[in-house]
């Protein structure tokens, strides 16, 4: 018997747990015809802020051993392209595939506006909410450190959309639970960590910083157990709070097995990000290989997996 | 045409010039669509190497029933990686990436300056340019630091392209810059030719010095910058652009290039 893949979510049913991670694969349209996010669980677009950003001085990506460091700063076509060019292509062409759009804003009440204007766009499943993005010097990165302002950002969404609120968490902070409990107790639906961790790559020829803003965040297999421990510790968290709120495991995500350290820490859904650059196609072999892995060890239905590990295994 | 991500095996490899190797591979389906300018980002197969990132190669040539080559020399971790494959080899190829050359410059002459390893692109250009119906006179100018890093690129050129050379080192070839070999074909061009470059930042940046657009038809540069995906999604790979009102607006080299019109590039020297 074929595995169940199915997950439901958010109030919504997911066709896979799949997901492909923001700022990895564009607007769905970049990929498409090489790997359609609409055989995926969903699809998590870039973060759109109110303006458009044309983003830092290059170089803005440089490998690092079993990974990558990006200082991006949020380059994006700004909320009105967005709406007008992009949202209605990605909804047309998601088939079963939910549709999360993460966003950011650089004061509280830029994130509400933002927010607020996608609230009341057709098709959207889910808002993700970036509280992390490391690389803006004057950005988010306040706003993901800092419990006050998770709580204010989060409940000031909560009070103007109705839509599945999903708070991405940065890892870049001391107890990464109590934020976690923070953005729950404010009014957030989901939680998906991790975003990147802070680093540094110095070009030893050059004697300088390899990345143009010098600081980057670290993604790729390099991260994978700094997620993993995030999704435990915060399912833990969670559980102790009697909150239901599920998780969304994020981090050097490539393969099956990679998926599942994530599920069996307590992840109900994960997200493929770099891993995409290195192979387009990654994110449909984690499905494919979680659908095997279930068959060969006569899982029925893959969400039985979640949390498993905080309970001994087997 | 739609690139396509696959994994291939090495059908050959081979040192060209110091540091210098050609690779082979099979591309059964897109060989013969694939223009002078346009990358393809290769990987190792998985658990084979420590290299994580692919990494942009130009074309270098396209073979008959599908076999296409990349000329590559060796800088760091994936490069000298490259080095070390043998036919056989599993590796991944995702392409063709990125834009062409404008192969129909409205010139009698094109002159096509190549930098070191700037040269595949130039090379294919220089055969596609040579087979149009009306080809304009082609003149490639190819320099390297030193002359045993000379890749023996005349026999695989058609015969009516000419071919200069220079190194600084003097080794082979003219000794001296390929700006050196530049000046003076330029200034006897009786009509603005089209010219084609690329190679190394500061060499592109000295070029774009020498021409103008009234001594100048047509000047089109292929860029690097570093790159993670290659098909414009991760936004890495900005190259800053010169604007009338002198902001800097960043192309993306993967997507809107490699290959930008030289007269709008930012060049940091320039
Ligand atoms: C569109 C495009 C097309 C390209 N086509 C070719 C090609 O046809 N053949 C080819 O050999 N390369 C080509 N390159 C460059 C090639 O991608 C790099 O040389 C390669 O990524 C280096 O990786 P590495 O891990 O070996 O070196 P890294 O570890 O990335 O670099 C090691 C050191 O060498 C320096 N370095 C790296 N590359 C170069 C270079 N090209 N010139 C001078 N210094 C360098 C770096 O700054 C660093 O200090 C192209 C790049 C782009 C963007
Ligand atoms: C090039 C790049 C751009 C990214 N852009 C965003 C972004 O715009 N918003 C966001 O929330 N996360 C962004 N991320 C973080 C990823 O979504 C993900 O959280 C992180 O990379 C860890 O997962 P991975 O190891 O699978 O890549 C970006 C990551 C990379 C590598
Ligand atoms: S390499 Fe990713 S956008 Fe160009």
């Amino acid at each position: 018997m074929a595995a169940r893949l199915t997950v439901d979510c958010l109030g919504l049913s997911f066709q896979n747990p799949v997901l492909v991670a923001s700022g990895t694969f564009g607007y769905g349209d970049e990929y498409y015809d090489i790997m359609p996010f609409s055989r995926l669980g969903g699809l998590v677009t870039k973060t759109v802020t109110a303006a458009p950003r044309q983003g830092n001085p290059p170089p803005r990506v440089v490998e690092t051993d079993s990974g990558m460091l990006n200082s991006i700063g949020l380059a994006n076509v700004g909320l009105e392209v967005f709406i007008r060019e992009k949202l209605p292509w990605i909804v047309q062409h998601a088939g079963g595939a939910r549709v999360v759009v993460n966003f950011a804003g650089f004061s509280v009440d830029e994130f509400i506006g933002v927010g607020a204007g996608l609230a009341g766009c057709r098709g959207i499943d889910a808002l993700e909410v970036n509280l992390g993005c490391p690389n803006v010097k004057a950005g988010s990165i306040h706003f993901g450190a800092d419990p006050a302002t998770v709580r204010e950002v989060i409940a000031g969404l909560r009070g103007e959309v109705g839509l599945p609120l999903v708070a991405k968490l940065t890892p870049n902070v001391a107890d990464i639970a109590a934020l976690a409990e923070v953005a729950v107790e404010a009014g957030a639906d989901a939680l998906s960590l991790i975003n990147t961790l802070p680093g540094m790559k110095i070009d030893v020829k050059k004697r300088k910083p390899a990345l143009g803003m010098a600081f980057g965040g670290l993604s790729g297999p390099a991260l994978r157990p700094v997620g993993v421990a995030c999704v435990y510790k915060v399912y833990r968290r969670l559980q102790e709070m009697g909150a239901g709120v599920p998780v969304i495991g994020i981090g050097g995500i490539a393969t099956g097995p990679d998926a599942l350290e994530y599920i069996l820490a307590g992840a109900r859904l994960v997200q493929v990000g770099t891993a995409s650059f290195v192979n387009p196609l990654a994110a449909g072999q984690v499905v494919a290989e979680l659908a095997a892995w279930c068959e060969n060890e006569g899982i029925g239905d893959l969400s039985e997996l979640v949390g498993v590990a905080h309970h001994g295994g087997n | 045409m739609i690139p396509v991500f696959r994994w291939v095996e090495v059908s050959d490899i081979r040192k060209m010039a110091r540091s210098t190797y050609e690779l082979s591979f099979p591309e059964p389906e897109s060989a013969s669509k694939i223009g002078p300018g346009q990358f393809c980002m290769v990987s190792p197969a998985p658990h084979t190497s420590d290299v994580f990132l692919p990494r942009p190669f130009s074309y270098y040539r396209v073979d008959g029933p599908g076999t296409i080559r990349i000329l590559f020399r060796t800088f760091g971790r994936a490069t000298r990686w490259m080095a070390g494959l043998a036919p056989g080899s599993r590796i991944g190829v995702f392409g063709p990436l990125g834009n062409t050359f404008t192969l129909a410059p409205q010139a009698r002459r094109a002159i096509l300056v190549a930098g070191g390893i700037g040269l595949p692109p130039m090379a294919m250009l220089a055969g596609r340019l040579d087979a149009l119906d009306e080809p304009p006179e082609i003149d490639l100018i190819y320099g390297e630091q030193a002359g045993d890093r000379i890749v023996d690129v005349g026999s695989d050129l058609p015969g009516r392209v000419r071919l200069h050379l220079c190194s600084e080192d003097g080794a082979a070839g003219q000794k001296g810059l390929v700006t050196g070999l530049f000046r003076p074909l330029i200034a006897g061009c009786d009509s603005p030719p089209a010219v084609y470059c690329c190679g190394p930042g500061p060499m592109m940046a000295a070029l774009a010095g020498l021409v103008s657009s009234e001594n100048t038809a047509l000047f089109e540069v292929s860029t690097e910058e570093n790159m993670a995906c290659g098909k414009g999604i991760c936004k890495g790979c900005v190259i800053p652009m010169t604007t009338p009102d002198g902001s800097v607006s960043y192309r993306y080299c993967c997507t809107d290039g490699p290959v930008f019109n030289g007269f709008e590039v930012k060049w940091p020297h320039a």
